[in-house]
């Protein structure tokens, strides 16, 4: 027979035992075994994630080093408290589902350091408004989160800030503006026509907030018809 | 339990011998102690060493008793 347990490789013999129900184990070890696994496999997906989230991982690639001579020159990166802020803080959000999206986005990443994309200092000016524009696009709608990990209005002493940051700050509070719409380019370089770009991104989630307004405004027509009509009744 | 008592009991879980499994529990709670002090006996407590080798020493036994009482091999 061609599938006679002698005449398997191993492969089948492993694809075997894996699929034969297990006669010499418990259901009570299994489980336990299962679930110290579990926690053993949990563990370590956790570190590996968190490896990919130090400053030297980031870095580690080529064509990060124009975005780390960039950022060395920011506050984020020196100051007078000592307190920093690196990459992950600012580009992976700390909610999970937020960051795991983020890191299956980032494999892109790893194709384009291996393409070449912005290999060159050419290519990466060339590249420069894309890139910043994608990050401006993430952090515009969702609100500044990443920025939000640290900096909150609600504990800002506006008495202790320059009288001009206090100024725009409450008029950020009192016109619902998000960190990104003042600070960009807080940690990078910007580009040539940034504002023209940060304008067409504002324009872009606002129209569609507007298209998302009018179609539960659309979709809820007949009921808010009925509605009337009943109460006229 | 920490990692000392979920490897412990894990390494004991794939002996029979329960000095074995007290003895692979003991010693791999020594070496996680050293990995959270960076290799380092400096930084190590003796307290802190003791109370993972008596955590290590009984998950290690507690593994191979379960594996007594709940496999045949």
């Amino acid at each position: 027979m061609a599938d006679s347990p002698e005449k398997r490789g191993w492969i089948g013999r492993i694809w075997n035992a894996i699929w034969t129900p297990a006669v010499m184990f418990s259901s009570g070890f299994l489980i336990l075994s299962g679930f110290l696994a579990g926690i053993m496999f949990w563990g370590g997906f956790h570190w590996t994630l968190e490896l990919t989230n130090t400053e030297e991982f980031c870095t580690s690639c080529h064509t990060m080093e124009t975005n780390l001579g960039e950022y060395r020159e920011t506050i984020h990166y020196n100051n007078h408290s000592g307190v920093r802020a690196i990459c992950s803080d600012c580009h992976v959000p700390h909610e999970w589902n937020h960051k795991i999206k983020a890191k299956i986005m980032a494999v892109k990443d790893v194709y384009h350091e291996l393409a070449g994309t912005i290999s060159t200092p050419e290519k990466y000016e060339a590249h420069r408004l894309s890139m910043a524009s994608t990050v401006w696009k993430k952090m515009k709608a969702s609100d500044s989160r990443e920025c939000r990990n640290c900096h909150n209005f609600d504990y800002m002493d506006f008495t202790i800030q320059e009288a001009r940051a206090a100024s725009e700050h409450q008029r950020a509070i009192d016109n619902s503006m998000t960190c990104i719409d003042c600070h960009q380019g807080i940690a990078h370089s910007l580009p040539q026509g940034y504002q023209e770009e940060y304008q067409k991104i504002t324009d872009a989630l606002a129209s569609e907030t507007t298209g998302k307004l009018q179609q539960q405004v659309a979709d809820g027509s007949t009921e808010i018809r009925s509605y009337l009509t009943t109460q006229s009744d | 339990m920490g990692l000392p008592g979920i490897l412990g009991l894990a390494l004991g879980m794939m002996t029979r011998r329960l000095w074995l499994g007290a003895m692979m529990g003991g010693l791999i709670s020594i070496v996680a102690t050293l990995l959270f002090a960076h290799w380092d006996f400096a930084n190590v407590a003796t307290t802190e060493l003791l109370i993972a080798i008596v955590v290590g020493l009984c998950a290690g036994t507690l593994g191979s008793a379960i594996r007594i009482k709940g496999a045949t091999v």
